[in-house]
């Protein structure tokens, strides 16, 4: 069953962080959605590859999102 | 096909689709990429879940196990070791887009795509 | 000497970090560049032909099914592999040492990213595991972009950034049918999945067959810059400073023949998947040529011409037969040299007047004889007039168009290289024989040396495989007779 939540959780996330009007949201968003991958890899029995997603998904990529929105701008407009 | 496995191939066919709607409708340059990052993670997940044997066990052999035991249960190990690669490739372009979006922010001031990648050969006419 | 065979890549791989991470040292850099330089195309041809399994591991041979299986990353090292990785070695080189003299101080950056592309297309060519293949062929798209965004030219970033995006949808599509067919075939070897489609193994005309199909050709279009992707590659080529432009045509040109190939191996049972390939073929010559007419920009019209003159490589392979397919490997090699010789030859012009519109120049013959002669030469060995080697592989791909029963796509064939030719020959005209503007003031600038160097050598290479064709096309044949 917690395969469904998590699948359901990425999804939900991934179209919350193209609907927000503010980009910071949506990169912290976008780690939802990494980190949420990274247990699912665990339950398809890849430990391995389920610790680099949870460093790159859930920490590098909304990190690096953080960084071009601090530098650019904030709101969508 | 187990149910675990339909799940997640649903997932990421959605990623994938919800990438590909972004990448080519939305107009803010960091909303594309984003978009861009969830195509990648949706094949990435697709790749994972081929290996994945339902009831089977990790693909690391313990001392105390047994070899012809472990070889029929547990999962196939080659897709996770290429998915390894790909997250990391898809990290890297991920920044040099980023890197490239930084730079061109400075010329335009804006992230809309219209102004910012609108057709080159017309932007040169225009100058002129 | 076997142990060459992975030298090929790591050489220029370690070139380039070692160069990227010691690039204060200007002198040192600028050696070390020349001579890892020098070394790339003798590599190759000190190398002897065979396999290099990594790690050691030898095909083994399963007991129950009785199907042979390879464990390791496997690369493999014919005729074919030789002579494109000597050319593309010697036309690095030639673009490394254009850019070691033109500039004082050198950007170990930009050197990293040429030797880096090197180093991407060697290993596509030789590799024998397709996604060893498609981490390469990212790694290519990331060393192109870096190409364009280092140039100096206006909108550079612009072009950049858009043709990454394509790459970054492009490149998941392709990882997404790599995935299909190692869900189909659990193994990622070519051949292995080879063996287990043409042994029957594989159901092939299932969905899911056909979806990989599908995924994989849409990353070779993007790859190629075949359409719809011909703006973009066209828009990079005059995007990148002409000696980059010179490597990344024969970057796309490599990638292209060599994706190529593999789907050839896996596919080739399939009906569709020749007519795609002749399809998609046709649609890029005419595109190219007609969209080369209506340009000003002469570089974004001989990347239009490139784009065209992929599509007689593509036709020659869509064909399926042992002649047709060697007549577009032929092309391929052809290509390679004359866009290379064309995009030196026309930077040096815009060297020496600062200018890229054909209306505003005019009367160039006087001052510059040397690169007008050998651009008039080069220009029509890309039309196809005989002896120069362009005229020899269009003539194969008549020929063989003619023998496998399609005289449309031969009249088809001539026809574009009539507009090729005109295309050529028009801008010429406005940019040496026309008299030359008032408002265009030539400085005396002499054009570099090694501009001249380089591109005299890539002449004596054209007209070389115009008058002795056999010393390639022999040994492609072989190739290709082993692959049908």
């Amino acid at each position: 069953m917690l395969e469904l939540v998590l699948g359901i959780v990425m999804i939900l996330s991934a179209i919350l962080a193209l609907i927000q009007k503010d980009l910071l949201k949506a990169a912290i968003l976008t780690g939802f959605c990494g980190g949420a991958m990274a247990v699912l890899f665990q339950i398809l029995l890849a430990p391995d590859v389920a610790l680099t997603q949870a460093i790159v998904g859930a920490a590098i990529i909304p990190v690096f999102i953080a960084l071009a929105v601090k530098k650019t701008q904030r709101e969508d407009s | 096909m187990a149910q675990v496995q339909l799940i997640i191939l649903i997932t990421s066919v959605a990623l994938v689709i919800i990438g590909l709607y972004s990448a080519i409708f939305i107009d803010n340059i960091i909303k594309k990429i984003i978009g861009i990052s969830f195509i990648e993670e949706g094949a990435n997940l697709f790749i994972v879940a081929i290996g994945y044997k339902a009831g089977g066990v990790v693909p690391i052999l313990m001392p105390e196990m047994d070899t012809s035991w472990f070889a029929s249960n547990a999962a196939y190990p080659l897709p996770f070791g290429l998915v390894l690669t790909s997250i990391v490739i898809g990290a890297s372009t991920l920044a040099v887009m980023l890197a490239l979006v930084m730079v061109l922010y400075k010329k335009y001031g804006t992230l809309s795509t219209k102004v910012m990648l609108a057709d080159t050969s017309k932007q040169e006419e225009y100058n002129e | 000497m076997n142990e060459l065979i992975p030298l090929m890549v790591i050489v220029p791989l370690m070139a380039a970090l070692l160069i990227s991470a010691f690039s204060r040292f200007n002198t040192v850099t600028k050696i070390f560049a020349f001579v890892v330089a020098i070394c790339l195309p003798i590599i190759p041809i000190a190398s002897n032909y065979g396999l290099h399994y990594f790690g050691g591991y030898e095909p083994m041979l399963d007991n129950v099914t009785n199907v042979m299986f390879h464990p390791a990353i496997t690369y493999s090292f014919t005729f074919l592999q030789q002579i494109f990785i000597a050319m593309v070695g010697l036309l690095t080189f030639l673009v490394i040492f254009i850019y070691l003299t033109k500039y004082k101080e050198v950007s170990g950056p930009y050197l990293f990213l040429l030797f880096l592309g090197t180093a991407a297309v060697t290993a596509m060519l030789l590799t024998d595991d397709i996604f060893h293949m498609f981490v390469f062929f990212e790694i290519l798209a990331l060393a192109q972009v870096g190409i364009v965004a280092a140039s100096s030219i206006s909108y550079s970033n612009e072009m950049a950034l858009k043709y990454m995006i394509l790459g970054s949808i492009g490149s998941p599509m392709m990882l997404l049918g790599i995935g299909f067919l190692l869900a189909m075939t659990g193994s990622v070897n070519i051949t292995d999945i080879a063996a287990a489609v043409h042994n029957g193994l594989v159901d092939a005309t299932s969905p899911v067959f056909l979806m990989s199909l599908a995924l994989i050709f849409f990353g070779w279009l993007y790859a190629s810059g075949l359409p719809p992707f011909h703006t973009i590659k066209s828009g990079i080529y005059s995007k990148a400073e002409p000696h980059g432009a010179a490597l990344l045509q024969s970057f796309t040109v490599i990638s292209m023949i060599s994706i190529v190939l593999v789907m050839f191996r896996i596919y080739s049972t399939l009906p569709i998947f020749e007519v795609l390939i002749v399809f998609f073929s046709i649609l890029a010559m005419i595109l190219g040529v007609s969209l080369a007419l209506t340009q000003t920009d002469f570089r974004r019209m001989i990347g239009f011409l490139a784009v065209g003159e992929l599509g007689f490589i593509g036709l020659g392979i869509g064909l399926g037969t042992q002649y047709s397919i060697t007549a577009g490997l032929f092309q391929a090699l052809n290509e390679i040299t004359i866009t290379a010789l064309l995009f030196i030859g026309f930077g040096a012009i815009v060297n020496a007047t600062n200018e890229v519109d054909t209306r505003k120049l005019g009367g160039l013959l006087a001052y510059h004889p040397k690169v007008s002669i050998m651009l008039l030469i080069g220009g029509l060995a890309m039309a196809g007039v005989p002896p120069l080697s362009g005229f020899q592989s269009k003539l194969m791909l008549v020929q063989a168009s003619l023998s496998c029963g399609y005289p449309e796509i031969s009249i088809l064939a001539i026809v574009v290289s009539i507009a090729t030719f005109v295309v050529f020959v028009k801008t010429y005209y406005s940019m040496f024989l026309k008299p030359k503007p008032n408002d265009l003031d030539v400085e005396h600038k002499e054009v570099p040396r090694a501009m001249i160097f380089a591109m005299g050598i890539l002449l004596i290479i054209v007209i070389a495989f115009g008058v002795y064709p056999d010393v390639v096309t022999n040994g492609i044949s072989n190739f290709v007779g082993g692959i049908l």
